[in-house]
């Protein structure tokens, strides 16, 4: 009886558990919180806290090479990268890029902001990262998780725990790290300015934009086609009006699926002898940077375009450059209507910020020739 | 962990991200217009010469 | 007849007036919901609302007329 009972409590993970364990059980507990409490990004958080939770319970192997069930996923969606293209394709299916075609001057916003990606990229490295981690340590600022992901499984896949939360838990941050930079970089005058409206596009041009697009971006930089392709197909489905049947798939259906093996194998890289690292720390905190720059390279982008046109834009539309789709553009409207009442930015703010898509996906892939 | 950083190859990545970020967005911004600008004298073609005659005009207003 | 027009595309949140009620400059009539947020509408004249072109939940486009106001 007593032999039992010794063999039940060996054989169990209680007596391997290690003080990092602990530890993570923290972090996962925290995310939880963050997830279920105050919701943010709770889609992917909540598989990401459970993923970290149930890697940091000893002789479960889930991340086991060859063995594991988590490792399966891990290996066969992000490894292989599989799943961040998905996410694009049903992301494509939801982005309007109509604000964007009918003011294309926005795509140099999308540009401004990635601006602050180099410059983290720069960071980093006087912090001591080597150049494929800073590197992945830079896309952050460019507020895309997908793409952040997509990036770091391929040049610093032992970062990618910490980048991947720090990418979307500082998206759900969004509203309150990018009002003070707004606040600083622009003056009362320039929030109050109200943008003319914009003009109408129609069917055929939206239908033409993802297939221009497609085409020029992979021509010029065909690293990014993995993600620019599905992004544009994606877009494609739901412009062409006569597949709707795929534009709910991809937009509903597969994009829950994905994010669920995506959340739950990003939190299970999480485990005790990866994660408690103090570079993490620096991870994040370079996470942050990443984000504060980038919104202000997008906003002095703006000012600087202001130099030239007529019809001034308001420079708070470019802090939208950095993608983060659509809290970006949501605080862009509310200091604007802070500002002024009768300031409806948010739909100058969707050009930029689905224009920041897009640059995000072509420093990634800039980034990855040169260094991959 | 700093022993030694190639910092030649830090600013070529540097510079060519920089610039080729914005490269492809010009170009995408130039192709968006010209597009809008065909588009536009397509459509307003269409709808121009088809005013006349009816039957082509609701033809037209449906398929674009 | 002075007429509200949306300021952007959304749906129709809340209704804050009902026909008959005088409403002055700057008062909040309507809010919109767009990209889940809300965002309220305010009167660009003053006088009573002789008519409510919307109710809650419905879908308008940027330049819909959302209420006259006589």
């Amino acid at each position: 009886m007593f032999g039992i009972f010794k063999e039940l409590i060996v054989s169990s993970g209680l007596v391997s558990l290690t003080g990092g364990n602990l530890i993570m059980w923290l972090v996962a507990f925290t995310l939880l919180y963050l997830a279920v409490k105050k919701q943010y990004e709770p889609l992917l958080l909540l598989p990401i806290a459970f993923g970290i939770l149930v890697v940091n319970l000893p002789l479960t192997f889930l991340m086991e090479p060859e063995h594991g069930l988590i490792w399966f996923f891990y290996h066969y969606g992000i490894e292989n990268d599989i799943i961040p293209p998905l996410i694009f394709l049903g992301l494509g299916a939801m982005i309007d890029f109509g604000p964007l075609i009918a003011n294309p001057k926005t795509l140099l916003l999308g540009a401004g902001a990635q601006v602050g990606l180099y410059v983290t990229f720069f960071a980093a490295i006087l912090f001591g990262f080597d150049l494929r981690e800073a590197a992945s340590i830079a896309i952050i600022g460019g507020a895309d998780g997908p793409t952040t992901i997509y990036l770091t499984s391929k040049l610093a896949p032992q970062l990618l725990g910490a980048t991947a939360v720090s990418a979307y838990a500082y998206m759900a941050l969004v509203p309150i790290i990018q009002p003070p930079m707004m606040k600083l970089l622009t003056s009362d005058h320039e929030r109050k300015i109200v943008m003319s409206k914009l003009r109408p596009v129609s069917r055929l041009q939206k239908i033409c934009f993802p297939i221009i697009s497609a085409m020029t971006i992979m021509l010029l930089v065909p690293a990014s086609a993995p993600l620019i392709s599905m992004l544009m197909m994606g877009n494609l489905f739901k412009e062409s009006g006569v597949v709707e049947r795929l534009t709910k798939a991809s937009s509903n259906e597969l994009m829950n699926i994905v994010t669920i093996f995506l959340g739950l194998s990003i939190g299970a890289t999480m485990t005790a002898s990866t994660f408690l690292d103090p570079r993490v720390l620096f991870i994040f905190f370079l996470g942050l940077f990443a984000f504060v720059v980038s919104t202000a390279s997008g906003l002095l982008m703006a000012k600087f375009m202001n130099l030239f046109l007529k019809n001034k834009i308001n420079p708070l539309i470019g802090a939208a450059g950095v993608s983060a789709v659509p809290m970006a553009a949501r605080c862009v409207h509310k200091v604007g209507s802070e500002a002024n009442r009768r300031n409806y930015l948010l739909m100058h703010a969707m050009g930029p910020n689905v224009a920041g898509v897009i640059g995000t996906v072509v420093a990634a892939a800039i980034l990855l020739k040169n260094l991959g | 962990m700093h022993s030694m950083t190639d910092w030649s190859k830090v600013l070529e990545v540097f510079g060519s991200g920089i610039v080729g970020v914005y490269l492809v967005m010009i170009l995408l911004q130039l192709l968006t217009q010209l597009s809008t600008r065909i588009i536009d004298m397509v459509e307003n073609g269409k709808t121009s010469g088809d005013a006349a005659p009816q039957p082509p005009g609701t033809d037209v207003k449906g398929k674009v | 007849m002075p007429e509200l027009l949306a300021p952007i595309a959304g749906n129709v949140w809340k209704i804050l007036i009902a026909v008959g009620d005088t409403v002055e400059l700057d008062d909040e009539v309507i809010i919109l919901e767009a990209l889940k947020m809300e965002t309220p509408i305010y009167c660009d004249d003053s006088g009573t609302i002789t008519e409510i072109r919307v109710k809650e939940g419905d879908a308008v486009n940027e330049g819909d007329v959302l209420v006259v106001i006589g």
